[in-house]
């Protein structure tokens, strides 16, 4: 052997993961984010309300970005497959911070705490909508517009805007994008991910102003009197997301029975894959729509929830007539797609209801949709699977290819789906544990059935739970451990498990 | 007729068989020694040469000739072939045989210049549809791609009145079919709406596949329909006799030794049924009830397994077999040891290829009854009278117009309906009248 040759090999690395590079991309994503803030600074000046929390929020945003960018940036290398899962994970947890510092600034007591604060901005950004607010009148407009903000900027996805929009994001982003776009990846992104990440904003941009100026028509129009434009605005930033935070104390239940209306149809719109929603709306191509089979379970599952909860609501005697219907299918799909709004304190249901409610709460909208939760599509597959299976039982031989919309599945995603539901109930049941415990020790009146919907609520970014969680209540009494129990939850489930947990093997840093 | 083969393997010499007697013919093969064994049976000039080089093609004087068969085991040298056909001698005609159904499809579609593409996978899956589509069919013909079909029947004792002993006129007569000719005895007639059909007749129907399926069981009500077939072998042959049989409706279950091939066709045909076990696993054949099938076909590479795979299935209770044989000396061999049916892919590509030679105009000519019937299927030109006229306008000159093929779909013309210049016509005509009625159309 030559001379030279083994000291070239040099000594062994054990780190494979390219932290710098990480760091640097990081670093970037939040140089741009800090722009964000100034929506809510215009908001502010417009109402005469202090600017300055938001200026520093983004300043300090934009700050530690580019101290983050410049300082790696020499040693950074390619953003590959592996440092795409850390940076995605940290983004959510950075951002998130990010979205609390308004709040430390200006949410005044009940939002000062650092942990609280932080709980609301994961809530916003994961388009949750659980949050600790309890008096809406001591929060400023601004503030209150910015938690709704949060919620429309995190409802498609930072770094699917930032593929949208950063040239360099035009390598290596796909792996990215896919980790936080919601849904099994079935069929692959068909487009240039430019192209398919530009046609996702557009489209949620659409509508958002569509619903914006549907509600502010109800305002003009004086069928609704509190719908003024500010509310129309801040209630589509978190009606298309499905995120679930109101500006109002009484989520949705003060406004006009046309508004709850409206808004029930919005929710079930941001509820559709946004690809398939693109194809068929702006391609012209209905049939896709038409012949899409998780669109039409998600809208069969839709209707069968909505009677469901309606039967329920009108023979409980809780309400009747076109209230009863309005509320049973308000609510129905406020808790099937994630949002959390209510029209109705459901917290105060009957038993059989709140059970109704809380089966709901596992099923999430369509994969590419902004729903949380496990989605219609792994539910319709692992249907599939398990028809498949009984089949196998009696005839081993028989081959039998799962086909969604005629396309066969690839085994490899079938695997993957079923390990998503295993984490997903996995997560559920840990985070019920820990809730429940830490409530039984620091004197929460949390029940076991409220305790259960906290954990599911928080994993499938839905908001609300039962009991004193309630929708028209707050997460302020709980502790601090299911404080930083629901935040975790929260992370996980929008960036739906595996990217997250991924970060957590052996293998992932060192081969 | 001169006559041009690319390839002297089985096809080619079969075709050469049939056509050297009234042709003259040339063929090109780059085994010496098969044009050897050619030139020994046949009075036939040869070629040793490459297919693919247009330089030997110019060589062996193709310029000269007036139909071009390219029919070498190797799609990519027949297609390859046909295009230098197509510079080298424009005017003459050509025939490819591929055993890749997408090439069948690109030259229906227009996109493969040539004038006629033969799969030997299609003609095999075809000749199968023939033997098991049709109950009480005495002999059945394809046209149109399977989209239409003739069939003879024997019109049995307890035929349905519903088309038996009543006038035609009256006849409840399945949808997108007629009755082309009625034979009683020596005499055959084309018939009009006022004769009747008896028990003891023969008689000629011109109709989709699920019509003819439905004369079947109108003529002969005990026997039965097949509805359920299990093929062996899931590969290009398998999986294209699974696709037609499907595509009547029968159901199918297709058993396939190798797992990958296996998964393939399950994604390919969603309806049949695939699974992945060998023909020859007893265990198998008992867990699925393989014996109660209706008929089993055995389309696996390997004649000897298929010989044993379909003797081990009549064991297990299967009251019909088809076989697959690859080999000329298998389709004996087969008979011998009771295949009650055996399909010699080859064999039936060179039919086909035949049947074009001999008026390449009529992409298929079935003859009937001891050639004193014709089917013909010609294309309509421009400058036939008949263009724009309404078929119940048109005379009866002892043909019938049992169907036309517009833009690749069957239509089953009524009284009301117009021919078009373009449309394919598949008509039924006495044999003398045939010349005739080619012209007017």
């Amino acid at each position: 052997m030559p001379q030279g040759a083994a000291r070239r090999i040099g000594p062994r690395r054990r780190l494979v993961v390219d932290l710098a590079a990480t760091a640097n991309l990081i670093g970037t994503l939040g140089k741009y984010l800090g722009v964000a803030a100034l929506f809510p600074a215009a908001v502010a000046l417009w109402y005469r309300e202090p600017v300055w929390p938001f200026l520093l929020a983004g300043a300090i945003t934009s700050g530690v970005g580019l101290i983050l960018e410049r300082a790696s940036a020499r040693s950074a290398g390619h953003v590959g497959v592996r440092e795409g899962f850390l940076v995605v994970s940290l983004t959510m947890l950075l951002t998130a911070g990010f979205a609390s510092l308004p709040y430390l600034f200006a949410g005044g007591e009940q939002l000062d705490h650092p942990l609280d604060a932080y709980l609301e901005g994961m809530s916003g950004f994961s388009t949750t909508g659980a949050s600790v607010v309890t008096d809406y009148e001591g929060l400023s407009k601004s503030i209150l517009m910015w938690r709704q903000f949060t919620q429309w900027l995190g409802g498609m996805g930072i770094i699917v805007l930032a593929v949208a929009i950063l040239p360099r994001l035009r390598v290596g982003g796909r792996q990215m994008m896919e980790s936080e776009l919601p849904g099994p990846e079935v069929a692959g992104l068909p487009e240039r991910i430019r192209e398919t990440a530009r046609m996702l904003w557009t489209l949620y941009v659409a509508l958002t102003l569509l619903a914006t100026l549907a509600l502010a028509s109800l305002g003009w129009l004086g069928i609704d009197e509190r719908m003024t434009e500010y509310q129309a605005l801040a209630h589509a930033f978190s009606t298309i997301p499905t995120g679930g935070f109101s500006t109002e104390p009484d989520s949705m239940a003060g406004f006009s029975p046309e508004t709850q209306w409206i808004v029930a149809l919005f929710m079930l719109l941001g509820g559709v894959n946004f690809m398939l929603l693109y194809r068929g709306l702006v391609r012209r191509r209905a049939r896709l729509l038409a012949r899409d089979e998780e669109l039409r379970l998600y809208l069969a599952l839709g209707l069968v929830a909505s009677i469901a909860v309606t039967v329920q609501v009108w023979g409980y005697g809780i309400a009747s007539g076109e209230t009863a219907i309005r509320d049973g299918t308000f609510q129905a799909i406020s808790v099937l797609t994630t949002t959390g709004y209510a029209t109705a304190d459901f917290a105060l249901w009957p038993m059989l209801l709140l059970l109704t409610l809380f089966g709901l709460m596992f099923l999430g909208g369509s994969a590419g949709s902004t729903t949380g939760s496990v989605k219609i599509v792994r539910h319709l597959l692992v249907g599939k699977v398990l028809r498949r299976e009984l089949d196998q039982t009696v005839s081993p031989e028989v081959v039998l290819p799962i086909r969604l919309n005629g396309s066969p599945v690839d085994e490899r995603t079938l695997r993957a789906i079923a390990a998503f539901i295993l984490l997903y109930i996995g997560f559920w049941v840990v985070g019920s544990a820990v809730i429940g415990i830490d409530s039984a020790i620091s004197n929460v009146d949390l029940g076991t059935l409220d305790v259960m919907a906290v954990s599911a609520s928080a994993l499938g970014n839905g908001g609300p739970g039962f009991g004193i969680t309630g929708p028209l209540a707050s997460f302020a009494p709980l502790g601090d451990v299911s404080k930083v129990t629901m935040i975790l939850l929260m992370w996980v489930g929008r960036l739906e498990i595996v990217p997250v947990v991924v970060l957590l093997t052996r293998n992932y840093w060192r081969r | 007729m001169r006559i041009f083969v690319i390839g002297a393997g089985q096809v080619g010499s079969t075709i050469v068989e049939a056509l050297h007697h009234d042709h003259a013919i040339l063929v090109l093969d780059t085994e010496g020694h098969r044009l050897t064994a050619i030139a020994n049976r046949y009075d036939v000039a040869t070629y040793e040469g490459d297919g693919t080089s247009q330089h030997d093609l110019a060589a062996a004087g193709i310029k000269d000739v007036d139909l071009v068969i390219a029919c070498t085991s190797r799609d990519e040298v027949n297609l390859v072939a046909g295009m230098f056909a197509r510079r080298e001698a424009p005017r003459a005609t050509t025939v490819i045989r591929t055993s890749n159904l997408e090439y069948v499809d690109l030259w229906r579609a227009g996109q493969l210049d040539v004038d006629f593409v033969v799969c030997s996978e299609l003609e095999t899956a075809h000749a199968i549809s023939r033997i098991i589509g049709v109950p009480a069919a005495r002999q059945t013909d394809v046209f149109a791609e399977g989209q239409v079909q003739i069939v003879e029947f024997d019109v049995q004792e307890g035929a349905s009145g519903d088309v038996v002993g009543i006038p035609l006129r009256d006849a409840k007569a399945p949808r997108d079919s007629k009755v082309a000719a009625i034979i009683r005895g020596s005499e055959m007639l084309l018939p009009g709406g006022e004769d009747v059909i008896r028990p003891g007749d023969r008689i000629v129907v011109i109709g989709s596949p699920q019509a003819a399926k439905e004369w079947g069981a109108l003529l002969s009500p005990g026997e039965a329909t097949v509805r359920d077939v299990v093929i062996f072998g899931g590969g290009r042959v398998g999986a294209t006799i699974a696709s037609v049989l499907l595509s009547q409706g029968i159901g199918v279950r297709v058993v396939e030794a190798s797992k990958e091939r296996a998964l393939q066709v399950a994604e390919a045909l969603p309806d049949a049924r695939v699974y992945n076990a060998t023909g020859i696993d007893d265990d198998f054949l008992e867990r699925e009830r393989i014996g109660k099938t209706q008929a089993a076909i055995f389309a696996m590479r390997d004649d000897a397994k298929n010989l044993y795979a379909a003797s081990l299935a009549e064991v297990h209770g299967v009251p019909f077999t088809i076989g697959i044989a690859h080999e000329a000396v298998s389709v004996a061999a087969f008979e011998h040891a009771g295949i009650d049916v055996s399909v010699n892919p080859r064999a039936v590509t060179a039919e086909e290829i035949i049947r074009f030679a001999h008026d390449p105009r009529t992409q298929q000519v079935a003859l009937l009854e001891g050639n004193r019937y014709e089917v013909l299927d010609v294309t309509t030109r421009d400058t036939s009278r008949y263009v724009g006229s309404r078929f119940r306008d048109m005379p009866i000159h002892g043909a019938l117009i049992g169907a036309i093929v517009r833009n690749g779909t069957a239509i089953f013309p009524h009284g009301d309906d117009v021919l078009q210049s373009g449309d394919r016509v598949i008509v039924f005509t006495e044999s003398a009248d045939a010349p005739r009625v080619v012209e007017a159309l």
